[in-house]
Formats: C-alpha cells, structure tokens, sequence
C-alpha cells in the first residue's frame, strides 16, 4: 500500500518539535519524570504491537503474528523563549524486549534517549542501553536515587553497564524539575558532541526499520 | 497471559477495529509526533463520533498523533487510521512547521536546532542542575 505524505497547512509555521525518549525498568521512574517538566498530565498511550510467535499446538509449528498492546507516556512543553519557537515531546516507554518495536519508531529523528537506571534492578537497564548503542542514537544515564537505595557512585553504575566513557552518567531526582532539566541538558549537549564529532553519525538504516 | 486475559484483550481489539471499519493501516504516513491542526473542513455525519473529538481538540491547539491517541484513549494505529479519513476532508491539516525544523529522520535534529533547544531549556529552568560532561 502507497502510503501518502499529509496535506499542509500553508498559514502560521508551527513550531518545531524535537522528541526525547525517556526509557527504563519497571518503577524506575519514568513517568515521575516526565510529569516533572511536562506541561501537561503525562498521558498514558497505547499501541498495538504485532509480534511474531509460534503457535504451539499447530502441527506445523507455524509462526503466526500475535498482536499484543503496549503502553508508554507522552508529555510535552513549550520553549517559546528559544532562538526559534520549540516544542520538545517526551516519551516514557518501558525496558523490555517485547518494547523494541516501538522504540525505533520512538527513535527516528529524536535528539536522544535517557535511560532512568533503578539501582536496585540494574539489570532492566540493559535492554534499552544495547539498543540506543546499536542505533547510534545518543543517550545519557540518569541514576534515580531512591530513598532508602545504596547509593552508587556514577562510576560504579558506568562500570555495571559497560558503558563507554563518552557516555555521560549523571545522578537525579526524577520528582524534581530541575534534576530532570538538567538531565535532558546533558543529553542535549551530548547529543551536539556526537553530532559535531561525527557528522555522519550511524543513524537508524533502513534494515533496522524493517527489522 | 491468563487465557481470560487473552480474551477480553481480544475482544477490545475488535471492539477498536469496528471504529475503524476493519482497517488497520492509516492513508498517510503519520509519525508518533506529527502533529496536526483543524483545517476548513468538518467531520462528515457518517464518521465516527471519535473523529468529532479529534477535530475539537486539534481546534483548541494543535495536537500530535500520540497525544490524540493518549486523550482519546485508543491505540495510536486506529487514532492514525481516524486521522486519515479527517485529512481527507480537510478537518485536519499538518502545519507547516519554521524552516529551521528540517530534522533528517535518519541523522537527527541540527546542530542549530540542538542548540536552540538548550538554549531554550536554560531559559525556562535557570536552576538546573548541570553536570559535568563525561569523555
Ligand atoms: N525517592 C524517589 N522516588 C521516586 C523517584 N522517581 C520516582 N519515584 C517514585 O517511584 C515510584 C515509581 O515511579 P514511576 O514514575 O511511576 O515509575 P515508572 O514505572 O518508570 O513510570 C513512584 O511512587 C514515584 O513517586 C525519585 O527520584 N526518588
Ligand atoms: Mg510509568
């Protein structure tokens, strides 16, 4: 089917909009921080997610597709006192592998990600740091310090992870605007580090998007 | 998933295509993002009462897809597919967006717009905490 490029307004330009996708575990505190610095209630979306699956009581074993909903969060703010007038969205999405569908979607085009990492489930960070690896697609660590959490120093989490020291690992507190600010800063001038050192930075090919 | 789990998921997927009339796939190409604004034209009487939301919210501003999809509480496929059939009759339109906000797909936002993005965060959250850049 030929997919056809939308009509276009040709009165007042919109502003832009930039997208960054917030991503973690379970609990991390994805939601919390997108509620931190939207300027609405963060809105709970779904999307149909077709998955390939093998029907185990076909005498074949055939693969049939299974179509399975997810949920993420959307949030969004204005930045009208910008150079140009921007609208940044945000989006929440959660860590597992059944989500990667949705993430090169969330991925085309966006500044970056930020992994919320839990301390105390290190190990859902792993899905959504190899996948923002393997897309090229720039992303920063934010520790959420929970009360009552050991706290880990960035170097320790950096170690955990595997990550490469050009990956910026910053602690915060998901409920404050100012932590969540400054994390979506860091990942802002990260993402003009990677976009200046390599201007043909690997970006999502198309045989990822088919995938 | 329990097999009650599996059923009632079922059935409010097919509650949610019969909106759509059995369609899956939107018209145009839609991203999460796009965002839309109400044009000239209206939803016609045979659309459903869905389409009528779609066309009030995005008269009070403009909305993206996501967030259509988020208020109307429907997936992003079917609010898509709603969202077609309103370009069709000029309910919607997709503005046309400041020159600067030529984002390749493939290789991200510009260094200009990245730029105007900090700049315009600092602007609204002074007190940020910076970090110190790692490598
Ligand atoms: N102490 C502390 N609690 C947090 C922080 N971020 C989130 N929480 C709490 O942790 C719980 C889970 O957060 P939520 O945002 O719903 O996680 P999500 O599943 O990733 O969306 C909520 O009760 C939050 O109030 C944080 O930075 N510090
Ligand atoms: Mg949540």
């Amino acid at each position: 089917m030929v997919l056809h490029t939308p009509p276009r307004s040709l009165v007042d330009a919109a502003p832009a909009v930039l997208k960054i996708v917030i991503a973690g575990g379970f609990g991390a505190g994805k939601t919390t921080a997108v509620r931190a610095v939207s300027e609405i209630t963060p809105l709970s979306t779904e999307e149909y997610l077709t998955e390939a699956s093998v029907d185990v009581d076909s005498l074949a074993g055939l693969e049939v597709k299974e179509t399975t909903t997810v949920a993420f969060d959307f949030g969004r703010l204005s930045l009208p006192d910008a150079p140009v007038p921007l609208e940044l969205f945000l989006f929440g999405t959660p860590g597992q592998d059944r989500f990667v569908e949705l993430w090169y979607d969330l991925s085309r085009g966006a500044v970056g990600a930020i992994v919320l990492v839990d301390t105390r489930r290190l190990e859902s960070s792993f899905t959504p740091v190899s996948f923002f690896e393997d897309l090229g697609l720039p992303f920063v660590v934010a520790i959420n310090q929970f009360d009552g959490a050991h706290r880990y120093h960035p170097e320790q989490v950096r170690t955990a992870l595997e990550l490469p020291v050009s990956v910026p690992v910053v602690t915060c507190d998901a409920r404050d605007p100012n932590h969540v600010a400054g994390a979506l800063l860091t990942l802002v001038s990260h993402a003009v580090k990677n976009a200046s050192t390599d201007p043909a930075h690997p970006a999502p090919t198309t045989s990822l998007q088919d995938a | 998933m329990s097999a009650h789990g599996h059923a009632a998921e079922e059935s409010t997927f097919v509650r949610t295509y019969t909106l759509t009339r059995g369609r899956t796939r939107p018209r145009y190409l839609l991203g999460l993002e796009t965002v839309l604004d109400a044009g000239q034209g209206r939803p016609g009487p045979a659309q459903p009462e869905e389409c009528e939301e779609i066309f009030a919210l995005c008269r009070e501003r403009r909305r993206s897809v996501t967030e259509l999809a988020g208020r109307l509480r429907r997936p992003v496929t079917v609010v898509k597919v709603l969202v077609s059939d309103l370009l069709d009759v000029d309910a919607l339109v997709v503005p046309l967006t400041h020159p600067y906000a030529d984002t390749d797909a493939e290789c991200g936002p510009s260094t200009q717009l990245l730029a105007a993005l900090s700049a315009g965060l600092k602007r609204k959250w002074p007190d940020a905490i910076a970090y110190p850049q790692a490598g």
